[in-house]
């Protein structure tokens, strides 16, 4: 039975985190150069980068979030989700600690502005999810 | 975890970055193209840092901007934007607020200069759209003109008028 319950949970989070980056993906695959304006916005990347960004970020959440989702590789898709949200937690203090008051561009990029702190609480949320779909599917593959 | 367990982990990893890699570049072949070539080679740090290092005169370029920042910038009065078209079509029709400085005009000035803007304000430059490149052009010029904070939206008129926002004009 805990057996059972275990595996129903590490289902539920894998397929909860594989669809929140398959969200996060396609809206900014829709609108590429929206999403260079947001990325832009970190006053991070130089010109050409931040479309490179725009152009290849959105492409490797929808491929983990589809492999989170069919129970494929997932401890690779796992890890590289989970290097992203440092990435991205590491870019928004970044964002704080400079005072930019820019949106986190992390979903729509036409919806209503969240602020850096907003995304960066959510980001370790997802971070924490990550870490939790590892560790079951650790527990599984013993 | 072995050893090469960890190793299959770091393939498999690698794997899916280079193939997301491939796919993005792929389906955005032709924005990124066109960003490179208005990529100078050698371009390695934003308009903030080269503005930081007296470097900006050189080779530095605009920096992207969205609909939804401009829109913000616009509402706060925070931006001037600046219309890189002809002044009969900034006539016709402009984003409301917007200054006009058309290409053309701005390219005969030795450093084109916005009477009453300061050179730290935020510029914001655009044209028609994604096909044209003045905005592109009069911001790398407002660079070179010394005017630190410059950035081209480049959804420009059209996008801000399907976004539903406000523009100015109707004379013929």
């Amino acid at each position: 039975m805990k057996g059972v319950s275990s595996s129903m949970i590490s289902l539920a989070l894998r397929i909860a985190l594989g669809a929140i980056f398959i969200y996060a993906a396609l809206p900014k695959i829709a609108d590429p150069v929206a999403f260079a304006g947001s990325v832009a916005a970190y006053r991070i990347l130089p010109y050409f980068w931040s479309y490179l960004t725009a152009a290849v970020l959105p492409f490797l959440e929808l491929t983990c979030g589809v492999l989170l989702i069919l129970g494929v590789r997932v401890r690779s898709g796992a890890l590289i989700i989970g290097a992203l949200n440092v990435v991205f937690m590491a870019a928004l203090a970044a964002a704080m600690i400079r005072g930019l008051d820019i949106d986190c561009g992390c979903f729509r990029q036409d919806g209503p502005k969240t602020a850096p702190w907003v995304a960066l609480v959510r980001d370790a949320f997802f971070l924490a999810m990550t870490a939790a779909v590892l560790r079951y599917e650790r527990l599984r593959i013993r | 975890m072995t050893h090469k367990s960890w190793l299959t982990t770091f393939l498999e990893m690698a794997v899916i970055v280079f193939i997301s890699a491939l796919l993005g570049i792929a389906w955005n072949r032709t924005l990124l193209a066109d960003a490179w070539r208005g990529a100078p080679a050698g371009q390695a740090a934003p308009v903030s840092q080269q503005v930081a290092q007296g470097a900006q005169q050189a080779e530095a370029l605009p920096m992207p901007i969205a609909l939804a920042q401009v829109k913000e910038l616009h509402d706060s009065g925070q931006a001037v934007l600046v219309d890189a078209r002809s002044a009969t079509s900034f006539a016709k029709e402009h984003i409301a607020g917007a200054r006009s400085l058309p290409l053309e005009e701005a390219s005969r000035q030795a450093t084109p200069q916005l009477k009453g803007v300061a050179k730290d304000s935020v510029i914001i430059a655009y044209c028609n759209g994604f096909s044209c490149h003045d905005s592109m052009e009069l911001g790398k010029l407002l660079i070179k003109a010394g005017y630190g904070s410059v950035y081209v939206f480049e959804g420009g008129l059209p996008e801000w008028r399907d976004g539903g926002y406000p523009t100015s004009g109707g004379k013929q």
